[in-house]
């Protein structure tokens, strides 16, 4: 229990450096973490594969496109923070709304307790085989239809990225 | 006795304390005498230029995009790869579950591998090339003379 | 459900059909496409299905909504004239196959029984619109739009996502009837707090999709910057795609707790109406008042959707297809004449003075014009009376008598807006040269307009029906 407070407070901080570093690599970085300390709640909750996937795609190669982006800014431009002050003090109060709201949400919520459940629970939830059962039995149309959302992805990049003659490169 | 995850702790440890040893053994016995050419960044023994955050082209993003994409779809394997000779599965469904889940994967495979022969077809994977300049100029040594003195010597 | 995967495969087959190198014979193909998916859609007539494990469920609703939405893909198609002869700078193949596969997307936002179905219908929706929107690359605005919506879309779905997430940690159920069987229990006041979190968000996430206030920042800027056919795709399939999942989310599986989101509800459904209407009256851009136009027809249907009783639907699938019908002919009409401008060297804008003049040249797009305006505004013998009459009928026999006034007195301010296009077409000093339509663009603009007309002297015809 220690040590999921913790991670957590660990996974707080780091996201807050995400949003709060003005260095958009520093930010990229921060995010990295972010995600380990996720992948460290994945383990806690027994879901190993969901660990290393999310350190595969997630802190892999989701993090590549982000640098890719960042490195097609140009980032020796200094950019004066074009935000202004009311901008920033409406973001706060809605996010902040929102964060109370969930906090106080989460603390009325009763979640069961392991004795209350009668012994029912599954602690291999969280496995790969069990994942593989309901992806690909219960699950088997959302599944493939990915692949039509994956389809439409790539074509679409490839479409839009492809540089043409008279294209204006601004 | 150590759990399993007991053993992953222990992996960390050991990584970390390797590295410490290893880079505070160096840091204790190398002398330290730095000058500006010791510190300048090392680019293959290039004088460096500039500094590294430039402008990249998109052509980069459209590799990892595809990357990412090949990427997930690899994930989706392993789940896959856990369920596809289950045997029980196997038994209940009499021997269909096999051919159920090979077709499965297959068409999502199959969806996937259309969408890079697209834009593999299309040429958008191809690297720019340098174009080729040819030149009209007529020289008025004829190109045999050339050849003479090839043989010459 | 079959409609589904023969799309998919269309899609696909479509995108490799650019390969022949034959731009002539990829837009009779895709009308092919969409009337077979038609057919198969309309097989599944009065018979009641789940399919794949609880993940799709046909019903004569889900058939009526996939028809509307694919009759509005034909006739976007059919405008769509193979996107010119540019063959450098368009890419019809691919375009005409993300359309196929949005609108596989929409079906499946219109049938899903899953929410995990909604959310990956929305995602190949959204996707596919955010690439069509930046398809014409070398404007700054179309670029600007693509990422506007990109950006703005993905956080959308993002909240989307997390409502779906904490309902299912409310209900432990991702089926809309097992959710609806949960919350109908729960309602007695044993409901986790969870809950309502996560229906809160889920209706803000496809309020978003169909541009309500206040998450109606993204659409003036993307329809006008997206290229026309687009638009026209957009506010119409997408728009009934939305409203169709919201529908079936508030008349179905949220129900239970209907007291928490009605006045939630009705607030956003008047603001949507006054916040449309007003800002369409300013508007000098012919597309951007189409734009506003399209959020203040959001609010008309959000009154509709509102109501937990089944028989609304007919009003909505009505208001659908008469609002969708005149959308596209607009759109229609806008494109042929700027393109005419384009191509005659003048400088365009697409502003309502584009069709000054337009009658003297053009009888048949000034007609098509009016009548289109018309049935927007909502003027008796086009079918978008009937669409406002049934959805006012509706709101007056549940009582809720604020939202209504609202709705009469906006309506009225919509005629406003919408007869400046049709001054501008008779009665203004201009000069449109005669321009020569190919037959497929005729026919479809008689059809849509024809379409208009009858629905608007016979409405029982397709009222009957739904």
């Amino acid at each position: 229990m220690q040590f999921w407070y913790f991670l957590t407070a660990l996974t707080l901080l780091s996201a807050l450096m995400v949003v709060l570093s003005k260095n958009p690599i520093h930010s990229v970085l921060y995010l990295v973490f972010t995600f380990f300390c996720i992948s460290g709640h994945y383990v806690l909750l027994n879901a190993q594969f969901l660990m290393a996937v999310n350190i595969i795609v997630y802190a892999g190669a989701i993090m590549v496109l982000f640098l890719f982006v960042i490195m097609m800014l140009d980032l020796r431009r200094n950019m004066p923070d074009s935000k202004s002050n009311l901008t920033k003090l409406a973001g706060a109060i809605l996010g902040g709304t929102l964060l109370v709201i969930l906090v106080a949400v989460m603390r009325k919520t009763q979640f069961p307790q392991f004795s209350q459940m009668g012994g029912k629970f599954d602690t291999q939830t969280g496995m790969v085989e069990n994942l593989g059962q309901v992806l690909f039995r219960d699950y088997l149309l959302p599944f493939e239809l990915v692949s039509i959302l994956f389809f439409v992805a790539m074509v679409g990049a490839v479409m839009l990225g492809k540089r043409e003659a008279g294209e204006r490169n601004f | 006795m150590v759990s399993d995850f007991g053993y992953i702790l222990l992996f960390i440890i050991t990584a970390v304390t390797f590295c410490a040893v290893a880079l505070g053994g160096a840091f204790m016995l190398r002398p330290n005498r730095p000058n500006i050419e010791k510190l300048s960044t090392y680019e293959s023994g290039e004088a460096p230029d500039g500094n590294a955050s430039v402008r990249f082209n998109i052509r980069f993003y459209i590799i990892a995009l595809l990357f990412v994409l090949f990427d997930v779809e690899l994930v989706f394997l392993f789940p896959w790869a856990t369920v596809f000779g289950n045997k029980i599965l196997i038994e209940e469904t009499d021997g269909v579950w096999g051919w159920f889940a090979l077709s499965e994967m297959f068409i999502f495979i199959g969806i996937l591998t259309l969408g890079l022969a697209y834009a593999w077809v299309k040429g958008y994977l191809d690297w720019a090339r340098p174009v080729v300049k040819n030149s009209n100029y007529q020289s008025k040594i004829p190109a045999s003379a050339y050849e003479k003195i090839n043989q010459k010597y | 459900m079959n409609s589904i995967i023969a799309l998919s495969l269309f899609g696909i087959a479509n995108l490799f059909l650019g390969f022949l190198n034959n731009r002539k014979i990829l837009l009779p193909a895709t009308l092919a496409f969409v009337l077979v998916a038609l057919g198969l859609n309309l097989a599944d007539w009065n018979q009641e299905y789940l399919w794949f494990n609880n993940m799709l469920r046909t019903n004569n609703l889900s058939v009526n909504f996939a028809s509307v939405i694919l009759v509005a893909t034909f006739l976007v198609v059919a405008v769509s004239r193979g996107f010119g002869d540019d063959e450098e700078h368009t890419h019809p193949a691919e375009y005409y196959a993300i359309m196929l596969f949005s609108v596989v997307g929409a079906i499946m936002m219109v049938t899903f029984e899953n929410l995990i179905m909604l959310f990956v219908g929305l995602e190949i929706l959204s996707v596919s619109m955010y690439i069509l929107t930046g398809t014409d690359k070398r404007n700054l605005r179309s670029n600007e739009a693509a990422l506007k919506y990109f950006l703005m879309g993905a956080f959308a779905t993002g909240i989307l996502l997390f409502g779906i997430a904490l309902i299912y940690g409310a209900t432990g159920s991702f089926n809309i009837h097992g959710i609806e069987a949960l919350v109908l229990t729960a309602a007695g006041g044993s409901a986790p707090a969870l809950l309502y979190i996560g229906i809160v968000m889920v209706i803000i996430g496809l309020l978003f999709k169909v541009s309500a206030a206040p998450f109606h920042f993204w659409t003036p800027d993307v329809y006008e910057g997206a290229p026309a056919i687009f638009t026209a795709f957009m506010s119409t399939v997408v728009k009934t795609a939305g409203f169709a999942a919201l529908f079936r989310l508030l008349g179905g599986a949220f129900t239970g707790v209907y007291g928490t989101w009605i006045y939630i509800l009705y607030f956003l459904t008047m603001l949507t109406l006054i916040i449309g209407n007003i800002t369409a009256v300013y508007q000098q851009s012919f597309k951007r008042m189409l734009a506003y136009s399209s959020i203040s027809h959001a609010g008309y249907l959000m009154l509709t959707a509102t109501a937990k009783v089944a028989h609304t639907q007919s009003s909505i699938l009505f208001y659908s297809l008469a609002y969708s019908v005149a959308t596209i002919s607009a759109f229609a009409v806008l494109m042929v004449v700027a393109e005419t401008k384009e191509s005659n060297a003048e400088k365009t804008n697409e502003n309502f003075d584009i069709f000054n003049g337009l009658a003297k040249n053009n009888p048949l797009l000034a007609f098509v014009l009016t009548v289109s305006m018309l049935s927007l505004a909502g003027i008796p013998l086009t079918a978008g009376f009937w669409g406002k009459f049934f959805i006012f009928s509706d709101a007056f026999q549940r009582g809720i008598v604020v939202p209504l006034v609202v709705a009469v007195l906006m309506s009225a301010v919509g005629i406003y807006y919408y007869f400046k296009a049709i001054i501008s077409a008779y009665f203004k000093e201009g000069d449109v040269p005669a321009i020569e339509l190919k037959p497929i663009y005729k026919i479809t603009l008689i059809v849509t307009t024809l379409l208009t007309i009858v629905l608007g002297i016979a409405p029982d015809l397709v009222k009957s029906i739904f």
